[in-house]
C-alpha cells in the first residue's frame, strides 16, 4: 500500500462546502472559547447599572463619594474584560500558530473600546461626574491592571486585583490622595493621571499580548 | 498474592466529613487573596482608625464601615469562584457518582472558603482591638460589631456560593464581588440618610453614619438594630442554604419545566429537599421578622431603638469617675476618662482665659465634659454655662463654633483648636442672661458687636488670636470688622486689673446689649 492514493483532495461534507474564511473563522473560534460575547453582555450590564445609578440617584452629586459608585461599575467592566483572558486550552494552544498574539492583542484591545463606548451609552443624558474622560481613563487603566494580573494568576483569577485597586481607590477618593498611580482620584484632564493609565494600560496590553495569560494543565473553564 | 487478597468486604471507607473539609481548607483559592486584603485592610480600616480618638465604639464602627467593604466583595467573589468549580469544570457527572452526597461535597467547599474568610476578618478585629486596647484609657471591646461582622461575611460567603453554584462560569465571580460592592455602597448611602420608618435597608445594612466621638461612652450603644442586622443576615443565610439544598431540583426544573410536586418528592433524597424548603422558609421568616422590626426604629438620645427588641436598662447613663485637673486660679477641667488624653489640651486652652473672667458673676469654677447627643442645630448639644455655682458644659463634638474637637488625636489641637475651645466658653459667658441649658440647647443668639469686642479682646489677653472666620461681629448696618478690631484691641491693651474692674461694672449691660462700641474703655 502506497500513499498514492490520499495524494487528492479529501471530499467535503456538502454541508461544508461554502467556508467562512480561515482568518475569520480562526477569530470567531478564539472569540468563543474567551467568552468574548458573554463579556460583550457583562459590559452592556455594566452600562445599564451605570445608567440605573445615576437615573435614580444611588450615587452622590458631587465631593469625593460621587466618583466611587461609577468607579465600581468602571472596575467592573475592566474585570470582565480580564477574565475574557482566559483560554480553555492551556498550554496546548500555544503550539496552534502564530495568530494567537494578534488575537489576545485584538481582543482585548477590542473589548477595551467597546466597554467605554457601552458605559459611555449608558450614561448618555444623565450627568456623569467627573465626565466620560475619567470614565475611559479608569476602564483604560484598570483593565491593564487586570491583563497584567492575568499573567500571575491566570484569566479566571484575573478580577481580584482590579478589585483590590479599585478598593484602594475608594480609601484614597476619601482621604484626598493626589498620587497619579491613583488615577480615579485625579481630575478629567490632569496629565500625570493619563500617564500612569496609559503606561499600566500598555504594558499590561503589551505583556499580555506576548506572553498570555498564565496556564495551568487544569485550565478548562 | 493478588488484589483481590486485598479487597476485604466492608473495609472500604469513604473519607469523613472532617477529612473533606481539611482537604478544601487546604486547597481553598481564598489564602493566595489574603495579602490584598491584608493591605486593603491596612490601608482602608487601621489608617483610619489610628486617626480617630482611642474610643473603642468610635474605632469598632471601622469593622461596619470601611473593613466589611473589602471582605464582602471579595468574600462574595472567592465564594462564588467556589461555589462553580463543578459547573465551571464540567465535572458534574464525574463526581455524581462518587459516594458523598451532593450537599456534602457542597457544605465542604463552602465550610472551607468560610473558615478562611471568617477567620482572615477576626484576626482583623483582633489587630484593630489589640492597637485600641493599647492606646483606649477607658472601657472595654465592644461586641456586637463584631457579631455583625461575622453574620455579614457569613452572609455574603454564602450568597456567593450560591451564585456561583447555580450560575457557573467564568463572570460570575467578578459580577457577584461587583455587586456586593455596590450593595454595600448603596448600604453607605441609605444609612447617611436614614430616617424613622422610611429608610428599613439603611438600618439594616452594616454600614453605619459615622457615630458622635462619644457613642458608647455616656451611654451604653443600643443593641437593637445589631441584633436585627444579625436576625436580618442570618435568615438570608439559612433561605440561601435552603436555595442552595434546592439546586438539584433547581436545575431539573429549569431542564424539565414544571411540575414541580413530583420533582421534590422523587428520588431518595426527598428528606434533604423536605429540609432545604423548611430552611428556606425559617430564613424568609426570619428575615422579614427582622424588616418589620427594624421599620419601627425610633430614634432617640441614645441610638435607634426598636421597641420591641429594646432593653431600658440599656438607657442609663454608665457610671464614671470623671478625669480632672485644677489650673493655677482655681478653675477645674474634667474632661471623661475615655478622653483622658485630652485633659491637658482643654486645660491649657480654657485656664487663660478663665482667669480673665474668674470672681465675675455668672463666671464659670468648672469645665465638665457632657454627652453630645442633644437636638442641638448640628444634632449635638452646643457648649453653655449653668448652674450655681456656674459650670460650662462642653462636649467631644461641638464647642462653640468649634465641631469634632476631639476628632483626631490629642497631639493636633493647635492654636486654631485652643483659640475655638475659648471662644467656645466666652461665647457663653457673654450672651444674653440667664444661661439656663435648655435655653442654651437651642443655641447662643449671636454676639453684637461690643460683646465680640470683648471677647476678642479676652482672647488676645489670654494670649490667643481669635479666629477671624467665626467672629459674628459687624452685621449689615452694624459697626464694621475694622471697628470692632480696634475696639478689642484697645480694651485688650488695659491692665488685667482694669479689665477686670469694668466688667464687674459693665458685664450685666454688655450681656443684655445695652453696651455700644464707642462705650468699650
Amino acid at each position: 500500500m502506497t500513499t498514492a492514493g490520499v495524494r487528492h483532495q479529501p471530499v467535503v461534507p456538502a454541508g461544508m462546502a461554502r467556508r467562512d474564511p480561515s482568518g475569520v473563522r480562526l477569530t470567531w473560534l478564539y472569540v468563543r472559547s474567551r467568552r468574548v460575547p458573554a463579556g460583550v453582555l457583562a459590559l452592556a450590564v455594566c452600562g445599564a447599572v451605570l445608567r440605573a445609578a445615576l437615573h435614580w440617584h444611588w450615587t452622590f452629586t458631587s465631593g469625593p463619594y460621587a466618583q466611587q459608585v461609577p468607579l465600581i461599575i468602571e472596575a467592573g467592566a475592566a474585570a470582565a474584560i480580564a477574565v475574557t483572558s482566559h483560554g480553555p486550552f492551556g498550554e496546548a494552544e500555544r503550539a496552534t500558530g502564530r495568530w494567537l498574539p494578534y488575537l489576545r492583542l485584538g481582543i482585548a484591545l477590542g473589548l477595551t473600546g467597546v466597554a467605554i463606548g457601552l458605559l459611555q451609552l449608558g450614561v448618555l443624558g444623565e450627568g456623569l461626574n467627573q465626565g466620560v474622560l475619567v470614565l475611559a481613563r479608569n476602564v483604560i487603566g484598570i483593565t491593564g491592571i487586570g491583563l497584567l494580573c492575568s499573567l500571575v494568576t491566570g484569566g479566571l483569577l484575573a478580577w481580584t486585583l482590579p478589585l483590590g485597586y479599585m478598593a484602594f481607590c475608594q480609601y484614597a477618593l476619601l482621604e484626598g490622595w493626589t498620587a497619579p498611580w491613583t488615577w480615579p482620584v485625579r481630575p478629567p484632564a490632569d496629565r500625570g493621571a493619563w500617564t500612569a493609565a496609559c503606561v499600566v494600560f500598555a504594558v499590561g496590553l503589551i505583556v499580555f499580548t506576548v506572553r498570555g495569560p498564565r496556564t495551568r494543565l487544569t485550565d478548562n473553564g | 498474592m493478588t488484589v483481590m487478597a486485598t479487597a476485604v468486604p466492608g473495609s472500604a471507607r469513604v473519607p469523613g466529613p472532617s477529612r473533606v473539609l481539611r482537604l478544601e481548607i487546604k486547597r481553598s483559592v481564598v489564602p493566595w487573596v489574603l495579602p490584598l486584603l491584608a493591605a486593603l485592610f491596612y490601608f482602608d480600616t487601621i489608617r483610619t482608625a489610628s486617626g480617630l480618638p482611642p474610643v473603642w465604639t468610635l474605632r469598632a464602627s471601622a469593622i461596619t464601615d470601611h473593613m466589611l467593604n473589602d471582605f464582602d466583595a471579595f468574600g462574595a467573589g472567592l465564594a462564588a469562584w467556589v461555589g462553580s468549580r463543578e459547573g465551571r469544570r464540567k465535572t458534574g457527572d464525574l463526581v455524581a457518582a462518587t459516594p458523598r452526597a451532593a450537599w456534602a461535597r457542597q457544605a465542604a467547599a463552602l465550610g472551607g472558603t468560610a473558615f478562611w474568610l471568617l477567620l482572615a476578618f477576626l484576626a482583623g478585629v483582633a489587630v484593630l482591638y489589640v492597637q485600641t486596647g493599647l492606646q483606649a484609657t477607658w472601657g472595654g471591646p465592644p461586641l456586637w460589631p463584631v457579631f455583625v461582622g461575622v453574620a455579614d461575611v457569613i452572609v455574603v460567603t454564602v450568597f456567593g456560593f450560591t451564585c456561583g453554584t447555580l450560575f457557573p462560569g467564568r463572570f460570575t465571580a467578578p459580577l457577584v464581588a461587583i455587586a456586593i460592592f455596590l450593595l454595600d455602597f448603596a448600604g453607605f448611602h441609605a444609612a447617611l440618610n436614614v430616617t424613622a420608618g422610611s429608610s428599613t435597608y439603611g438600618l439594616l445594612a452594616p454600614d453605619t453614619s459615622p457615630p458622635p466621638v462619644d457613642a458608647g461612652v455616656f451611654y451604653h450603644g443600643l443593641p437593637d438594630v445589631p441584633i436585627a442586622q444579625v436576625m436580618f443576615m442570618g435568615g438570608i443565610t439559612l433561605a440561601l442554604l435552603g436555595v442552595l439544598g434546592l439546586a438539584p431540583v433547581l436545575r431539573k426544573l429549569a431542564s424539565r419545566g414544571w411540575p414541580v410536586r413530583g420533582t421534590l418528592v422523587d428520588g431518595d433524597g426527598w428528606w434533604l429537599r423536605a429540609i432545604a424548603v423548611v430552611l428556606l422558609a425559617a430564613g424568609v421568616a426570619a428575615s422579614w421578622t427582622a424588616y418589620s422590626l427594624a421599620g419601627t426604629a425610633k430614634l432617640t438620645a441614645t441610638g435607634w431603638e426598636i421597641p420591641a427588641l429594646h432593653d431600658a436598662a440599656s438607657d442609663e447613663p454608665v457610671p464614671f469617675v470623671p478625669d480632672c485637673t485644677s489650673g493655677p486660679d482655681g478653675f477645674r477641667v474634667c474632661v471623661h476618662p475615655a478622653f483622658s488624653g485630652y485633659l491637658s489640651d482643654v486645660a491649657a486652652a480654657l485656664d487663660p482665659v478663665a482667669a480673665e473672667i474668674a470672681g465675675l458673676p455668672g463666671a464659670p469654677v468648672r469645665a465638665e465634659q457632657v454627652a453630645s447627643v442633644g437636638t442641638g442645630p448640628g444634632g449635638f448639644e452646643p457648649s453653655y454655662i449653668a448652674g450655681n455655682p456656674a459650670v460650662f458644659d462642653y462636649n467631644g463634638e461641638q464647642v462653640g463654633d468649634l465641631f469634632g474637637g476631639f476628632r483626631g488625636i490629642p497631639a493636633g489641637a493647635g492654636p486654631f483648636w485652643r483659640a475655638a475651645f475659648q471662644q467656645g466658653l466666652l461665647d457663653s459667658f457673654l450672651a444674653e442672661p440667664p444661661h439656663p441649658a435648655a435655653a442654651a440647647r437651642t443655641g447662643l443668639a449671636p454676639l453684637g458687636a461690643a460683646q465680640q469686642a470683648v471677647e476678642d479682646a479676652l482672647m488676645i489677653a489670654a494670649g490667643s488670636q481669635p479666629p477671624q472666620d467665626a467672629v459674628q461681629g459687624g452685621q449689615s448696618g452694624g459697626p464694621s470688622q475694622a471697628q470692632i478690631t480696634a475696639a478689642a484691641r484697645r480694651f485688650a491693651a488695659l491692665s488685667p486689673s482694669a479689665r477686670h474692674a469694668w466688667l464687674a461694672a459693665h458685664l450685666r449691660a454688655l450681656e443684655s446689649g445695652q453696651i455700644t462700641l464707642g462705650q468699650l474703655p
